[in-house]
């Protein structure tokens, strides 16, 4: 392993960068949840999944 | 024209859409699936007679299977998706492709490279990683024509007529970035001489960065993009939107989120450190929830519309499909644990469950696109519409026999490498036998595999002649066409 990473490792370092990934991945991921569960979006939604009969037909 | 959320366009209205690229795909993707299919069941006959290698080594099974694996997964399924991007990402973003040049390129640089693999694999010429077996040179043109297809893909996005991105899309985006990085850095190595090249890694690394490329080529390659496909293509043939767009979103994120860590389950009980065995399985538990919500997506689609499943062979395809795609999405995170892991490892009922992941999941749902895509790009009806359903049958039929043998070869094999004796010692202390009993189990895989062949063959023949046969008229519309 590269000595950086290992020394990190060993340390609490490591822990704490994967410990705050962690939250901001699942913060990143619980705002897409509100984002595309909002009750003002839901029109928005319905529309949005109608997309593959709009685009102009067999032309 | 205006950008708008879903840029709308009035029915009628030319876009001006490149469709000869979708038909060259499509043609590929047929001649291919046919080439894979059969050297699968020729290394099936193998297994169960092996007389069948032909004593050369070039026919032997270990020269084979890569060449299996590698003309189903990327040349099959290469192909289907590239079919199927090309066709709806030009619609769902109401504009051509980016360069009509970067597609062809694209569409010769992929094909030249499955012609190389089908001369190298059998001549023995090979790194050693599973579903990575390619040569270092094929190994830079693929990555020269994958860079190639990701500039025409984004740059077809960059001058895209909507703002708003289909849920499709970023399934198609999630394929077209993982997979170049995941191949890119399982594929580092050091060439010595044009033919052989030495891994960057080594060791456990070597292992950890070879199933962490391996399990999201399936993750990436085989179901990302077909999830894509499902969302585009369940809802124009059931002509109706999908079940709820909120949750295709969840399911997208939830899933790339997840996806990228489950490759440690393939090495419990290895010399990975523990944590990490158990971060893979974690993963892959948890994966069983999008998955899920997919499937469900996908199945409530078709509320309201169960009657035509009766009748419409597409819509058969497609069912059929999610419903493998939900089944072996439950017996993947129930594999990964690792009691169950230490029965099914190296067993027969991996192969089970890899086949009702990829006959009955892949397989289906592109069959239910092709036969969609062939009567609406070519508008011609189907030249034999009952061939359609006696494909349907034969396949599904097909895959019941070789899932179901395989597991229960898996379980026996499973079972009776680790029973013991009442004095403590193995009850089955020669391998051999063990696998001498496989036998009838192989027989009847190879059966299911003959099936399924002969169903895409009936399918390979009704495009051939629907192709050639006369065009519809006008008037009549088109059986599932947009609103």
């Amino acid at each position: 392993m590269n000595p950086l990473l290992r020394e990190a490792a060993a340390s609490v370092q490591l822990g704490w960068v994967l410990g705050a990934m962690t939250v901001v991945f699942l913060a990143v991921f619980l705002g897409w949840v509100f984002w595309a569960y909002r009750p003002k979006h839901r029109a928005m939604m319905e529309e949005i999944g109608r997309m593959p009969f709009m685009d102009g037909g067999d032309a | 024209m205006e950008k708008t959320t879903t840029g709308t366009v009035a029915a009628g209205t030319d876009v001006g859409y490149d469709l000869d690229i979708v038909k060259m795909f499509f043609t590929a993707t047929v001649v291919w699936a046919l080439v894979g299919m059969l050297v699968g069941v020729i290394i099936a006959l193998q297994l169960a007679w092996w007389p069948a290698n032909l004593g050369l080594p070039w026919t032997t099974f270990g020269r084979l299977r890569p060449l299996h694996t590698n003309a189903v997964i990327f040349a099959f399924g290469g192909n289907v998706v590239f079919t199927g991007i090309y066709h709806s990402t030009q619609r769902l973003l109401r504009t051509r492709m980016f360069s009509d040049t970067l597609s062809r390129v694209h569409f010769w640089g992929w094909q030249s490279i499955i012609v190389l693999a089908a001369v190298t694999l059998p001549l023995g010429m090979t790194q050693s990683k599973e579903y990575a077996e390619l040569i270092w040179p094929i190994d830079v043109l693929i990555t020269v024509v994958w860079v190639v297809f990701g500039v025409n893909f984004f740059g077809t996005l960059a001058r895209r007529k909507v703002q708003h991105l289909y849920v499709a899309i970023w399934f198609y985006m999630s394929f077209v970035i993982t997979i170049a990085v995941l191949h890119i850095v399982n594929s580092l190595a050091v060439p010595a001489t044009w033919f052989r090249s030495y891994p960057v890694y080594s060791g456990l690394t070597d292992a950890l960065v070879q199933w962490w490329y391996g399990h999201n080529a399936v993750g990436f390659f085989l179901t990302t993009p077909f999830l894509g496909l499902m969302y585009y293509y369940l809802p124009r043939a059931a002509e109706r939107p999908v079940y709820s767009y909120r949750l295709s979103i969840i399911h997208f994120w939830a899933l790339v989120f997840l996806y990228i860590w489950a490759g440690p389950h393939h090495l419990l009980y290895s010399a990975l450190p523990d944590w990490a065995q158990t971060l893979g399985m974690v993963f892959s538990v948890m994966l069983i929830a999008p998955s899920w919500g997919g499937m469900l997506n996908g199945l409530l689609t078709l509320r309201g519309a169960w009657d035509r499943v009766r009748t419409d062979p597409i819509l058969k395809f497609m069912v059929v499909a999610v419903s493998f795609y939900g089944m072996s999405t439950f017996e993947g995170p129930m594999m990964s644990i690792r009691a169950v892991n230490g029965l099914a490892h190296y067993t027969n009922w991996v192969i089970g469950h890899v086949h009702s992941g990829a006959l009955g999941w892949v397989g289906m749902i592109s069959f239910g696109m092709l036969y969609w895509m062939v009567q609406n790009i070519w508008k011609r009806p189907l030249a034999h519409p009952t061939w359609a359903s006696h494909h349907f049958w034969l396949a599904t039929i097909g895959i019941v026999l070789y899932t179901v043998s395989m597991w229960a070869a898996g379980l026996m094999e499973g079972l009776q490498w680790r029973a013991l004796n009442d004095a403590g010692q193995l009850a089955n202390p020669i391998f051999v036998d063990i696998t001498a009993r496989l036998n009838p189990f192989l027989w009847i895989r190879l059966l299911g595999g003959a099936m399924y062949l002969t169903g895409a063959v009936m399918m390979a023949v009704n495009f051939w002649q629907t192709i050639r046969g006369p065009e519809r008229p006008a008037a009549e519309p088109v059986p599932v066409a947009a609103d």
